[in-house]
């Protein structure tokens, strides 16, 4: 039955409609457009133990063993009032259940049990796999999918009405899980995530993210358990409402667990939860029940809170939201918002080179730098033909999720690379883009609607782009109808009318604003965004050009800008901006950014390298050492002290006598022979070796960008790829090699921790990497160690493998097959130099 | 029974020494950075500890010679030599799982991809924090083998002696591990890397390694004993 038509204009939850859910019957399709309460049970776990059943390793298990006492709690519950009974199946994934019953049993005989309780819709219950999902973790969210999709199967077969995935931590686990019952099942999906005091999940997910992320993900409930008692919950759960395109749900523990000789006890009481549950209610909460400490008299209760009670309206929020796993970033209508475009190869030598190498340094460290300069989205583009685009997008985005809460755009053309994308993303991201041709539309609007994306539509279709904002407004109702049919909400529509050089087309600009104008008010609810640069082509003074054109599109309506917000003059365009607009209230956030600036022009090009923002200088940086005149004594005495603040300038001193290759091999390289001397001394510890490794690199870095204004070819020595190996997450000793490694000259390739054998061969195989390094911290790593040796040896016999790590020593080393071992970051770069050095005689 | 601790010092030598420091010459800006990291992983941790006592209910041998302690109602077995010896003649068992939480891994995987001698230091702090935290989670059993009249011993932790890391999955279980937030890669690493377990043998007599005075117990800062006027020495 296709529900949407009992539902009620008011609040219509649209999310569900992309797919013909089976719904049992009229009310719970009432309940999932919000028009009818919905009262689930109370806890499993605390209703054993009062029947003396020890819960043991795996509580599932007792619907085989026990069934009679799980129809007993069961039909306590369906006694008390609750419409919804939840199978015991929590924990019965393959992973947990190991050898003791097959996944398949127990949702039979969990599913069974619930039935014979007579409640009017069981359950079928999916809890966290236990194990944490990559990035942080190790197991890849491919994985975790196929190990909920058997649940999701294995409750279908055995006749659940709906599926509750509840106490999740980890938005990626919980979208997992969600995918893999919309994939696999049409039956409802409600997802409810568990949260700590401080109003955020073990990982650090909000409830705004929560709602947002899940329900465009197309939960048809989404909500919070467990954890928390009401009185803890209910401010949460209101945090969800505005953000959910669904109903929101809330199961609360009976106050937070205490325990008394021996026994876990929650002290709120069900009159008291009752009434925390009541003022939820008020607030739009449709779907209650209860979780951990809860026993069929809570549900009594709820259920007399219920009589006579329709759900109260709902007030939506309609801003654009997108979310990373952190952070929730809305804008509504009025107000602007910027998109950072840095990471992007194209025109971008470094990014290439980035991308080529699998140095990500670079990238990460623009990321964080437009994330400073006031990107609150930024784009994410990994298309260069000489690599995976996919892999790399991928690998890419997790790694920014490490370093930046910024939710991210993925930038492809490739329908299949957005998919593998946003599938995986833990959070609502943008789709950059869709365009007005049928393929397009066809192959990209629905990714958008199925993973719950926001997404950009280019005004360019089989015809080009119009030359007239009529033109571009028409393309934009094509793209419009399509996202429409698909229940994409107008606000997660974000139409991009392509600027045009303004040199060679002195009408185009004109023609561009007034689409912006015709497309805000033709197709109310959409988003305009806009990468203004392509404006100043041709022209001298282009960021100017870029400026004024950004303000000019302000005016016209544009709600996104895709800029460079290390562009200053850009940057002050988007501040002025939301000044003048009344978005920047009492112009507070331009006050404190401005007061005191002047007005002598910005000396900022358009490309001013960033400084590394995470890496604050050294105190007192222009004073010099010792009060050393020579230049080359001072950078090499700046090295051996670790002080990197001074080193710019005192290479640049050294470059104005010398050329290169003297900076390189007659200052820095015999500093970082001395710093290594004192360090396997000992008069150096490992601290001090790598502040001298960083201040060695800032000279390297100043030598590098002077080689490269002159186009000269550095003076590299060769690929040495390292990573941390299979199983393994500790990556400093890695980190330090690396960084050691890359001051002596050598191209990193940097593949990480817990990285599989044939991923590390594959590349070492085809980049022809002459020296590899691998690390293990632990000794049950070192066999996954072992296999990543005899793999190389069999697929890159001229590749010398060095090993070290705190489990090993020479003779381990021998005995993984390793060609050398190494005790420390000094000696790896030295045996590096080694292998080299022989290499190049045999050449 | 949760228990969170506010833990607002780290002791610096036991930083430094976690670094490798063997009294050399540090440049003053070395110096500030390294409490800028001690200062930036207190501000980002979150001490939260998971603890329970058991009954010893017997002591076995496997075929194969191991030996193993049983706890009532309990699945967890504590296997082999060191805990024949740690665990000889206990009566009670108390077992925790501590961590600095979440917020402390994420940001060390920040600095992994962006600073890695700010990396090196975060990580070294945060190893002294969660040792401090679990001193806390210790201080809190002795306290609790106090109540029952009980002297304790020392945290002894999986993967130290021949106690297996196999012991890991099961000692979370019955901690509740998931409730911190713990979980654990196939390799049995626990994720936040800075969480602690281990189990503490409760005796009816004093034990050797109890210490002869509260000066320059590790336990100090956090014993519940001494307000009431006592200590754990009885």
């Amino acid at each position: 039955m296709d529900s949407s038509k009992q539902t009620n204009a008011r609040r219509h939850f649209g999310a569900y409609d992309e797919r013909r859910l089976r719904i049992k019957d009229d009310h719970l399709a009432r309940v999932l457009a919000g028009l009818d309460f919905l009262l689930f049970d109370g806890a499993m776990g605390t209703q054993l133990q009062e029947r003396g059943l020890a819960a043991g390793e795996l509580p599932e298990l007792l619907c085989l063993t026990h069934p009679d006492e799980i129809v007993q709690i069961h039909q306590a519950y369906v006694d008390a009032g609750s419409e919804v009974v939840t199978a015991n199946t929590f924990g019965a994934s393959a992973l947990k259940l190991g050898d003791a019953a097959s996944v398949e049993d127990v949702f039979q005989a969990a599913i069974a049990c619930a039935r014979k309780s007579g409640a009017r819709y069981v359950a079928a219950d999916i809890g966290p796999t236990g194990t944490l999902l990559e990035p942080m973790g190790t197991l890849p969210f491919d994985e975790a999918y196929e190990l909920f999709a058997q649940q999701v199967r294995a409750a279908d077969a055995a006749g659940a009405d709906l599926f509750i995935i509840e106490t999740m931590a980890d938005l990626a686990e919980a979208k997992a899980a969600l995918l893999a019952a919309k994939e696999n099942s049409d039956l409802p999906v409600f997802v409810t995530m568990t949260f700590a005091e401080d109003g955020r999940t073990f990982l650090g997910t909000t409830p705004e993210v929560a709602a947002a992320t899940l329900s465009s993900a197309g939960a048809d409930a989404v909500g919070i358990n467990c954890s928390l008692g009401p009185k803890e919950v209910a401010p949460l759960v209101e945090r969800m409402l505005p953000w959910a395109s669904c109903p929101v749900m809330a199961q609360a523990n009976a106050g937070l667990p205490r325990m008394e000789n021996g026994a876990t006890l929650f002290d709120v009481k069900p009159a008291e939860f009752c009434e925390a549950v009541a003022g939820m209610l008020d607030a739009g909460v449709t779907i209650v029940g209860g979780c951990c400490g809860t026993s069929p008299a809570y549900i009594a209760g709820l259920g007399d809170r219920l009589l006579g009670r329709t759900p109260s309206p709902r007030e939506m929020r309609d801003d654009l939201a997108v979310a990373s796993p952190q952070r929730l970033f809305s804008l509504p209508m009025g107000h602007v918002g910027v998109i950072g475009e840095r990471i992007n190869p194209t025109g971008k030598k470094k990014m290439r080179e980035a991308l080529v190498s699998g140095n990500y340094d670079a990238i990460m460290a623009e990321a964080i730098a437009q994330e400073k300069a006031g990107a609150q989205v930024l784009d994410v583009n990994a298309g260069l033909p000489e690599i995976d685009e996919r892999a790399t997008l991928l690998k890419l985005m997790a790694d920014l999720q490490g370093i930046s809460g910024l939710p991210l755009q993925v930038d492809s053309a490739v329908p299949e690379t957005i998919e593998a994308a946003v599938r995986s993303y833990p959070g609502k991201p943008i789709i950059n883009s869709t365009n007005g041709k049928r393929e397009t539309m066809e192959a990209v609007i629905p990714l958008a609607a199925h993973y719950g994306c926001a997404i950009i539509g280019l005004t360019i279709d089989e015809k080009g782009i119009p030359s007239t904002a009529e033109g571009r407004l028409e393309i934009a109702r094509k793209i419009v109808e399509q996202t429409d049919a698909y229940h994409i909400a107008r606000h997660d529509v974000i139409i991009d009318c392509l600027a045009m050089a303004a040199s060679t087309d002195q009408r185009a600009p004109r023609e561009i604003l007034d689409g912006i104008a015709l497309v805000k008010r033709e197709l109310p609810g959409v988003r305009c965004v806009l990468g203004v640069s392509n404006i100043s082509f041709g022209l001298p003074f282009r960021p100017l050009v870029n400026a004024t054109f950004l303000a000019g599109a302000f005016a016209a309506g544009l709600d996104l800008c895709i800029i460079n917000p290390l562009q200053q003059r850009m940057s002050d365009v988007v501040n002025t901006w939301r000044v003048l607009s009344g978005e920047d209230e009492s112009a507070q956030s331009y006050v404190a950014g401005y007061a005191g600036r002047s007005d002598k022009p910005s000396n900022r090009a358009s490309d001013a390298p960033c400084r590394d923002p995470a890496a604050p200088d050294a105190a007192g940086s222009q004073s010099s050492p010792e009060g050393e005149t020579d230049p080359v004594a001072k950078a090499k005495g700046l090295v051996i002290a670790g002080r990197k603040g001074p080193m710019p300038q005192v290479i640049a001193d050294i470059l104005a006598g010398h050329d290169a290759l003297f900076a390189i091999n007659e200052v820095l390289i015999p500093a970082l022979d001395e710093v290594g001397l004192r360090f396997e001394r000992g008069s150096f510890f490992l601290p001090q070796l790598m502040a001298s490794a960083e201040a060695a690199k800032a000279g390297f870095d100043t030598i590098k960008a002077q080689a490269s204004d002159a186009g000269a070819p550095s003076a590299r020595k060769g690929r040495v790829a390292i990573c941390t190996v299979k199983g393994d997450i500790h990556d400093i000793g890695k980190n330090i090699v690396k960084m050691l490694l890359e001051n002596y000259g050598y191209d990193v390739v940097d593949l990480g921790r817990d990285v599989d054998p044939q991923d590390f061969c594959d590349a070492v195989v085809d980049q022809h990497i002459k020296v590899a390094g691998l690390s293990a911290l632990m000794t049950a790593t070192v066999p996954a160690m072992a296999d990543t040796i005899e793999l190389l040896h069999d697929q890159a016999p001229w590749c010398k493998v060095i090993v070290g790590g705190a489990v090993l020593n020479p003779e381990y080393a021998k005995m993984v097959g390793a060609d050398y071992y190494a005790k420390d970051a000094t000696e790896t770069a030295k045996i590096a130099g080694e292998v080299f050095a022989a290499d190049a005689q045999d050449a | 029974m949760l228990e969170s601790y506010e833990i607002d010092l780290v002791d610096r030598t036991e930083v430094l020494r976690y670094l490798g420091y063997m009294g050399q010459d540090v440049t003053p800006e070395l110096d500030a950075r390294l409490d800028e990291e001690i200062d930036h992983c207190i501000r980002t941790s979150r001490p939260q500890a998971s603890l329970r006592v058991f009954d010893v209910e017997s002591r076995s041998q496997r075929e194969d010679g191991t030996h193993v302690v049983h706890l009532a109602g309990s699945p967890l077995e504590l296997a082999g030599e060191s805990m024949r010896e740690h665990l000889d003649s206990a009566v009670k068992v108390g077992a925790f799982a501590v961590t600095i939480g979440m917020g402390v891994e994420r940001e060390l995987r920040r600095l992994s991809l962006t600073n890695h001698l700010d990396q090196l230091l975060f990580d070294a702090a945060a190893t002294a924090l969660v040792e401090r935290a679990a001193d806390a989670a210790e201080a809190s059993l002795i306290a609790r083998a106090h109540e029952f009249g009980l002297f304790t011993n020392y945290r002894f932790s999986p993967g130290y002696g021949d106690l297996p890391m196999e012991t890991q999955p099961p000692l979370l279980r019955e901690l509740g591990g998931e409730r911190l937030g713990i979980t654990l890669s196939p390799t049995l690493l626990m994720t936040p890397t800075k969480s602690v377990t281990a189990v503490v043998g409760m005796f009816e007599q004093r034990q050797s390694s109890t210490r002869a005075s509260c000066a320059h117990c590790p336990c100090h800062d956090f014993c519940k004993i001494r307000p009431t006027g006592r200590t754990c020495r009885g």
